[in-house]
């Protein structure tokens, strides 16, 4: 594939070259797919394939995930754009399904608060989530902000957590998320636990002073932790380039001694063995590690209510951005290296279902899906005064809307 | 003059300050500086002054905050659009840098700079992080920097520019509800000043003072009292530091009947400073405050536009006082 066709274009402009701005670009460009590995952040070859020993069941379920991922935002997709009654939005993660599906493969989901991994998620948590194995139709039931919701209506989409099966919870800022779980990795350390905590982030996270305080604290104290970073090329809607002066990402957290990979985020079973490498040397006690996933968002940024094709708030138009549209032959040149086909592929060349089998079960996925819609949509809405719950353990606030 | 919007006035300041000073720099991350109106020119920063003096950065909003003060303080004067949720992250800067340095050099430290800082949260389902209920009473509470809060476009082009040209740093916050709004607004530059409140419409029953997001839920609810027959000063304080008391308490001695209304938590609003220095100044006041619960605002939009004040909440709350 010809990426170099397909890179954003940028207008000759002053700024400083401090390094060749157009040869950082082709780099940049080349790692889409095709994964280019920094000697420091460690081979792709080195990384050991751990999803040799996974059972076929596992497999099935991984598949399961990817599909669950892709067919609850497609349907809420649909929502948005048929369902005149449809409130809920979403950070759309479809494209980015074998990132969260190959990490909690190798996590514990289940178990008490004190056996459970626990993972952070980003302002784009559905997939997350799912992947983390929360209750689906709670979680439709949240996004359109309904009382018996998985968070009771209070945080939709950019706030939904379950802390019973380890998911800390989405998180509407770019910065914090990681140092927290660097808190929680350090708990774990402290209290000799074998847990682990994974935080997901986007390439957007690199330029806040966050990452520095993360990768130094974990490295520093050898913490339990795992820092995903999906490297989707855009932060909303500007090309990491102007963000980072890495074409690696993970090139910067080896600096600080932090065990570093880069694995194609297309690909579930690249994901889960980077994953697995981590999780054990972090359950073994050596310490952090930094997983770089070059993946790509299918979406725009955001999808609201009343979206309407190729206008605001839809799919493939982003009129917010003004600056760097993302070029659709880049869309479509990472459509080809779609992560459920790819998934799909490796089930069936592995001999672990054939065609007819990966189809029934894509089938059986939408229908649990639209079975989540169904009984998510039909549930009672929030009551006003509830509002005015849940700021401490116990008891409300005074309503002062009133004078 | 022309129906500008909200942001075609506000970067048609910027772009004229940019022009008039070459060694002026913009700092934005996300959002572009870009702002169309029909009738006029497009405006972009980005591309009519270059990536050497408007920097789209990284979404790290301590270094925007920092870096131009940095600016002011090596003597370019620089302004940085700081987006919604990244509103309070560069809080350590402003509050326990910028603030004092003037004081603490004796006066020789210099800071044309200009935080603009996005307050978001009128939608409602955005909910929670993307929500600015407390950034108005975090940063009015600061000495050392101005804060402003502009509610109409004619205001936020004449607060830009003298907040462009004042020696003293700014804190600009910008109630993104309000974008929507349009209204004429001088191609020329002009100046609306840092510490005057602005008196909005003159009654004399009540006193209503409000800023910002509150301004248009105000002004609704004094059409719907003046028809019936109570007739209400509405105030909009543009400035909450240095806050015009003056202003305030020239209505209040006459009306000696206080409303204020507040889209951010009730605890510490800036009505409470109003309540507070008209009773200081004041014999004999009613006084009432209409304010966002003190609670996160929650993604239900049930739940949510039942705790926000609307205009049927001040319409009620004045009822009651006069």
């Amino acid at each position: 594939m010809d990426y170099d066709a397909t890179i954003p274009q940028r207008e000759p402009d002053d700024v400083p070259e401090s390094r060749s701005r157009r040869g950082f670009l082709k780099l940049a460009a080349l790692t889409g797919a095709a994964v280019s590995v920094g000697r420091q952040a460690g081979a792709l070859s080195e990384v050991p394939f751990a999803a040799r020993e996974l059972s076929n069941e596992k497999l099935i379920e991984m598949y399961r995930t990817i599909l669950r991922i892709r067919w609850h935002e497609r349907t809420q997709a649909d929502q948005m754009l048929e369902n005149p009654d449809y409130r809920g939005y979403n950070h759309f993660y479809a494209g980015q399904e074998a990132v969260a599906t190959g990490v909690c493969a190798a996590l514990r989901n289940t178990g008490a608060r004190d056996q459970v991994d626990l993972a952070y998620s980003s302002h784009r948590p559905s997939g997350h989530a799912i992947a983390k194995g929360v209750d689906i139709p709670k979680m439709v039931a949240e996004m359109d902000f309904r009382s018996t919701g998985m968070n009771g209506g209070y945080g939709a989409e950019m706030h939904i957590a379950d802390p019973d099966v380890g998911f800390a919870g989405a998180d509407g800022m770019i910065g914090p998320a990681p140092v927290i779980a660097s808190g929680s990795a350090f708990a774990m350390r402290a209290r000799g636990s074998d847990q682990v905590a994974v935080v997901f982030a986007g390439d957007g996270n690199y330029a806040a002073p966050h990452f520095h305080s993360t990768m130094n604290n974990a490295a520093l104290l050898d913490l339990p932790l795992i820092y995903v970073m999906e490297n989707n090329l855009y932060h909303q809607y500007a090309h990491y380039s102007l963000s980072c002066p890495h074409v690696d990402i993970a090139e910067a957290a080896s600096v600080y001694g932090v065990h570093a990979r880069t694995v194609d985020g297309q690909d579930v079973v690249q994901v889960y063995n980077a994953a697995k490498e981590a999780v054990d040397r972090a359950r073994a006690g050596e310490g952090p590690s930094f997983i770089e996933a070059k993946t790509y968002r299918y979406y725009n940024h955001w999808g609201a209510p009343g979206a309407k094709a190729g206008e605001l708030g839809a799919f493939g138009y982003d009129p917010l951005a003004i600056t760097h549209f993302r070029p659709e032959k880049e869309l479509r040149a990472w459509m080809q290296r779609d992560p459920v086909d790819i998934a799909r592929k490796i089930l069936v060349d592995w001999g672990v279902v054939d065609t007819a089998r990966a189809r029934e079960i894509e089938e059986e996925v939408k229908a649990e899906i639209a079975e989540a819609f169904e009984w998510g949509l039909a549930q009672p809405l929030c009551t006003p005064e509830d509002g005015l719950k849940n700021v401490f353990v116990e008891g409300t606030v005074p309503p002062r809307q009133f004078g | 003059m022309a129906m500008k919007s909200w942001m075609y006035s506000v970067l048609e300041a910027v772009q004229h300050e940019m022009r008039e000073d070459p060694a002026m720099t913009w700092i934005f991350e996300l959002t572009p500086p870009v702002a169309s109106n029909p009738g006029k020119p497009v405006i972009n920063l980005e591309t009519e002054f270059g990536r050497k003096r408007v920097v789209n950065t990284g979404i790290d909003e301590n270094w925007m905050a920092s870096a131009v003060l940095g600016a002011g303080l090596a003597g370019s004067r620089s302004a940085t659009y700081i987006p919604y949720q990244g509103s309070c992250m560069p809080f350590q800067v402003i509050q326990n840098v910028a603030a004092k340095l003037r004081h603490k050099t004796g006066g020789r430290a210099e800071m044309p700079v200009v935080w603009i800082i996005e307050m978001t949260g009128q939608t409602p389902g955005f909910a929670q992080q993307h929500s600015c209920y407390e950034e108005d009473s975090y940063y009015m509470h600061i000495p050392g920097v101005r804060t402003v809060i502009p509610s109409t476009p004619f205001d936020a082009k004449g607060l830009m520019h003298a907040a462009l040209r004042s020696r003293d740093p700014v804190v600009y916050l910008y109630p993104a509800g309000l974008r929507t709004l349009t209204e004429e607004v001088p191609d020329d530059p002009f100046e609306v000043p840092l510490d005057k409140a602005a008196v909005r419409r003159e009654g004399g029953d009540l006193t209503i003072v409000s800023s910002g997001a509150g301004m248009p839920g105000v002004l609704e609810a004094a059409e719907t009292l003046a028809a019936e027959g109570i007739a209400a000063d509405v105030i909009d304080l543009r400035a909450l530091t240095e806050m015009d008391t003056e202003t305030i308490v020239n209505s209040v001695s006459k009306t000696k009947r206080l409303l204020t209304v507040d889209q951010s938590y009730y605890t510490l609003c800036p009505g409470a400073e109003v309540i507070a220095r008209s009773v200081e100044n004041v014999e004999g006041v009613k006084v009432k405050r209409v304010a966002f619960p003190d609670a996160p605002p929650p993604a239900s939009p049930e739940m949510f536009l039942w705790m926000r004040p609307g205009p049927e909440n001040v319409a009620e709350a004045a009822r009651a006082l006069v």
